[in-house]
């Protein structure tokens, strides 16, 4: 604990220590005039009132050492009324010297640890003020992590925030800790030393990875060894993304205890919802068992589409989640699909379309293929535009066209060239504060999930074939 | 079936070779064949069983939580009243703002008054901002949730207004795509129910179709004022809707906290062993009001605190706190085991009634800083009104759990604040081992708040810092607010969606509401029987008369100080 360099805020000074208002993007933040009385920072005072439902921040501080913050968090909560003071007075003033106008009872919660590992400090303020949105349904200790200047010395500074928020003008205020850990040079590899000691013990451990995870590097092992849930977002990864989904189902292989969710496989659920509903219908679920065809559109920027340029994640998950759901397993996995002969083009004449991306399923019934096919779009890249199931059955058959339109999705059935259903559902955008909550939400292992993922790393080509069961 | 299936189940065991387990018998060979047949035929059932179930799509694994109510038509009677503007309607658009409802989904507005569509979307819209939730209302959302709604003008006793309302409806199904799914909701005056239920029936709108549209009927409170009066509406209702298509109000069962109970009580391993008559002494049911009447003095006149408390909410939380963990969370097994628990309450004879039972009245008095007038000063309310404003009583619920523990509920208006709790008070220590301290150590309690600060709370004893044992009653507080620090849904938001999506966990059931008024009606008669009561009898803002305090302090308890 020693070797950590001190960086700023530096050690005993007296004078106090301002800090700028803290929501520069939100334009009416209820004026904070953030003073700190301490050394390093400490309590801020509110001028008026917080909003309820609203999180502000109402403490904070510095250190540059574990020992540090960890001594940064107790004080937090040493003086009873020190982050409950608020001005504007109310009906039952303690008359409190140091909180003359104090008012809340401020009171600590958290229901879980939540890990951010930032490759940018703006990824990770970013990532701050998602789980400030969040912390009224799920109150955490928040450790924002960034490593920094890898080749550098090693060093680490620490910012201790305390987020208070009303449920209700009435009610006691709450409050849960947000630590920023800046760590440079060699301290930055060694993340599970740095978030380890820094855990609210006996609650379980939440590790959002924005970005590019290195899933295989060392740090993450050892991070990822004491957590229960990895979250991460597949739709966001480099190239088409299809090399991180192998690693990451060998992830979720290799811990047990890891629970594994991707965004981009929570975000469908509306989606799966509405797929899931032609076949609640009791005359077409028997079709569920005679797929023969699943192919995917999805929107590409790339002027040629061609394979490895879009993000395949979502399309992907899309047939992974229906072939895994029906017991399908994986006889070719994704191949480019061999471009048509095509005739010389014209001078001003843009090539056609790459043709994607095709693979092959085994049902119990026989082949399923599997087509995944770029289309020109202002949608953003990889965004799923239409799914289109094919099945066939005693000489009938049954084709199901999911498309998305706006904020709805849209499911067109025909038996036999006739139209037999038209339904809309609604499916409005989430963002990431939506997903992160409904995430946070569940608990345990989601099989479904960890199965989808599975085949979705089998037709992306990795050899490993289903094998761990959860215990659950 | 069952047989067979415990048939299996027994030979099941031993058929499989268990080293550890010594000298399990083995099946005779006399029973052998007989098993193994009921073994193929319990298997034959299963496949016949389960091909029949919507649950066999395996693509609705995992999606469970994600489940949005089948497209339908919420027909709400009594649309332009209070209480359809009050909570019903700030409960549908904050559904719909969180997306909880389908998108083929139309609001037919029924109602006497002349109203264009327009003009019903513009009151409702305006009293969203009194009454939302949530504010500022989300105009893009509201907009989306207008255009799905619309009027229908009509007396509820003309047949005329049901036949044009069923060809409305069957437009519905063909223009908006609802499938023929239908919900009624009566938030209508009580005296309307029947009316509208047999005309409903006569013109044919509670027939479920085979093609899977359902029909279901929400019945606000009160229903009917006494048993008899019940019975005879459960029976109008009988006549034409199913049981399983009747969804009765009480909104108190949609409150967090109430449905907390239920996990509380069924999802912790460690309060269940406690939870009898060995351990606990008494339990306090308390819900006092520092609001008066409100200028409803006609209804409250008819009613009083035991029509309009007593029978419903009151009872509803007795049977929550003293019944036996149901085999599952189904509807059915959950409220056949809060009507065992009333049915185990018996009935009080009218000198009981005298002495297990307290009512009174408020008088004048100070509330909350502010001077209120006595009850029979109210508007609409009669000089010389016997009308109880308070009640409390003490039950015993006679089973093999609850044998001697008395349940003490109170409820009154004009009490000094707002406030509903449960409060478990858990028997002494057997042998008091710091008898020197300064305090006695008093017995632990389980206080679980309903409103205004949704929580629990647990009381213990603990050592005082400092030489010598002095022990001192601590508390350890859990509040909603803090653990959680989002606002909960309304109590009609969660009902209403339950409805929609066919559970009726939360709604009570004909028998049950029989039974609660087979124990409040001898209650009112034996009141009827006696001479005029002292009223008032406690002064506003006070908890209560004397005699209440009483009811306690004869068996060496009191009150709750809330």
């Amino acid at each position: 604990m020693t070797c950590w360099r001190a960086r700023a805020g530096g050690g005993g000074g007296s004078e106090p220590v301002v800090t700028t208002p803290f929501y520069p993007e939100d334009p009416k933040p209820g004026t904070i005039l953030a003073v700190g009385t301490r050394s390093r920072g400490g309590r801020i005072e509110l001028v008026s009132a917080p909003r309820p439902g609203e999180p502000t921040m109402r403490w904070q501080s510095q250190a540059n050492s574990i020992d540090g913050i960890e001594k940064e968090l107790v004080r937090i909560w040493a003086q009873p009324s020190a982050v409950a003071a608020v001005g504007g007075g109310g009906p039952d003033a303690t008359g409190d010297a140091d909180a003359p106008r104090g008012r809340h009872v401020a009171a600590r919660t958290s229901v879980m640890n939540l890990v951010v590992i930032a490759r940018h400090p703006e990824l990770g303020e970013r990532a701050g003020e998602t789980i400030n949105r969040l912390s009224g349904r799920h109150p955490s200790r928040t450790l924002v992590v960034l490593a920094a200047d890898p080749d550098g010395p090693p060093w680490l500074e620490g910012r201790v925030q305390a987020y208070c928020i009303l449920p209700r003008a009435d009610a006691p205020e709450t409050c849960s800790e947000q630590i920023f850990l800046t760590a440079g040079g060699e301290t930055g590899r060694h993340l599970a030393a740095l978030v380890t000691p820094l855990l609210v013990h006996d609650l379980p451990v939440t590790v959002w990875w924005p970005g590019e995870p290195p899933l295989e590097s060392a740090a993450a092992r050892d991070l990822l060894a004491v957590s229960d849930r990895l979250v991460v977002d597949g739709a966001s990864w480099a190239g088409d993304g299809l090399a991180r989904l192998r690693d990451l189902a060998e992830t979720d292989a290799r811990f047990d205890r890891l629970a594994i969710r991707d965004f981009a496989l929570v975000r469908q659920s509306r989606w799966r919802e509405a797929i899931a509903t032609v076949f609640d219908l009791p005359e077409f679920l028997p079709y569920l068992g005679h797929l023969r065809r699943i192919s995917v559109t999805y929107a590409t920027r790339d002027e040629t589409g061609a394979p490895g340029t879009t993000n395949v994640v979502k399309p992907l998950y899309h047939v992974a989640w229906l072939a895994s759901r029906l017991g399908m397993r994986v006889t070719a996995p994704l191949a480019p699909v061999a471009a048509a002969r095509q005739a010389k083009l014209r001078p001003g004449e843009k090539a056609p379309l790459h043709r994607g991306l095709s693979a092959r399923l085994r049902s119990a019934t026989g082949e399923v293929s599997v087509v995944m096919r770029p289309v020109a779009s202002p949608m953003p890249a990889g965004t799923t535009l239409r799914i289109e199931l094919l099945a066939e059955r005693r000489g009938q058959e049954l084709r199901a066209d999911v498309t998305a339109e706006a904020e709805n999705v849209h499911v067109h059935t025909w038996l036999d060239g006739v139209e037999a259903e038209d339904r809309t559902f609604r499916a409005p955008r989430r963002n990431d504060v939506d997903l992160l909550g409904e995430i946070l939400e569940g608990n345990g292992h989601d099989r479904v999930g960890d199965e989808a993922l599975r085949l979705a790393a089998n037709l992306a080509g990795s050899a490993s074939q289903p094998g761990r069961v959860h215990p659950d | 079936m069952v047989k067979a299936k415990t048939g299996a189940a027994e030979t099941a065991a031993p058929a499989a070779p268990a080293p550890s387990a010594p000298a399990a018998p083995a099946p005779s060979k006399k029973d052998a064949p007989r098993t193994m047949r009921d073994l193929r035929l319990a298997a034959e059932t299963r496949r016949r069983v389960s091909t029949a179930k919507q649950l066999d799509n395996p693509l609705r694994e995992g999606l469970r939580l994600e489940r949005v109510p089948d497209a339908n038509v919420f027909v709400l009677f009594g649309a332009t009243g209070d209480l359809a503007h009050r909570k019903v309607v700030p409960a549908l658009y904050q559904l719909w703002r969180t997306h909880l409802l389908p998108h083929e989904f139309v609001i037919v507005a029924v109602g006497r008054r002349a109203y264009t569509d327009e003009a019903i979307r513009a009151e409702l819209r305006a009293s969203l901002d009194q009454f939302s939730r949530v504010q500022p209302v989300d105009e893009e959302a509201w907009a989306e949730l207008a255009e799905r709604i619309v009027y229908h003008r009509g007396d509820f006793n003309d047949p005329a207004l049901y036949s044009s309302l069923g060809e409305r409806l069957d437009d519905m199904d063909a223009q908006r795509g609802t499938r023929g799914n239908r919900l009624y909701y009566l938030a209508t005056q009580a005296s309307a129910f029947a009316e509208i239920i047999s005309q409903l029936g006569r013109a044919g709108l509670d027939h479920e179709r085979h093609d899977g549209g359902w029909r279901r009927v929400i019945i606000e409170k009160p229903f009917g004022r006494d048993l008899d009066s019940a019975v005879r509406l459960n029976r109008e209702v009988g006549k034409v809707f199913r049981e399983r298509q009747v969804y009765r109000i009480d909104h108190y069962l949609g409150k967090e906290t109430v449905r907390n109970l239920l996990v509380f009580r069924f999802g912790n391993g460690i309060f269940e062993p406690i939870w009898n008559r060995r351990h606990i002494d008494h339990v306090q049911i308390t819900v006092a009001e520092s609001i008066g009447i409100e200028a409803r003095g006609a209804f409250y006149e008819e009613t009083g605190a035991s029509r309009d408390f007593l029978q419903n909410h009151l009872l509803q939380l007795l049977s929550l706190v003293g019944m036996e963990p149901p085999a599952t969370f189904g509807a059915d097994a959950l409220r056949d085991e809060k009507v065992k628990v009333l049915r185990a309450i018996t009935p009080f004879t009218p000198d009981q009634a005298r002495s297990e039972v307290v009512r009174g009245q408020y008088g004048p008095g100070w509330v909350s800083g502010k001077p209120v007038a006595a009850y029979r000063d109210e508007p609409n309310v009669d000089p010389v009104s016997e009308t109880e404003t308070f009640i409390a009583a003490r039950f015993t619920i006679d089973n093999w759990r609850w044998s001697g523990v008395p349940f003490y509920l109170r409820m009154g208006k004009r009490l000094p604040k707002r406030a509903t709790e449960i409060a478990i008070q858990f028997k002494e220590v057997p042998h008091q081992l710091f008898r020197d301290s300064a305090a006695d150590p008093e017995p632990n309690l389980l206080a679980m708040r309903i409103q205004p600060d949704e929580g629990i709370m647990l009381r213990f004893g603990a050592k005082v810092p400092g030489l010598g044992i002095d022990v001192r009653n601590v508390t350890m507080d859990f509040t909603y607010g803090s653990a959680f620090q989002t606002d909960s849904p309304d109590a009609y938001e969660t009902l209403i969606l339950d409805a929609l999506l066919g559970d009726a966990s939360l709604f009570t059931r004909a028998d049950e509401v029989e039974q609660a008024w087979s124990i409040v009606d001898p209650v009112i008669n034996a009141w009827a029987d006696e001479p005029a009561p002292a009223f008032p009898s406690y002064e506003a803002g006070t908890w209560g008369p004397e005699a209440a305090d009483d009811l306690l302090a004869r068996e060496g308890r009191r009150w709750r100080r809330i």
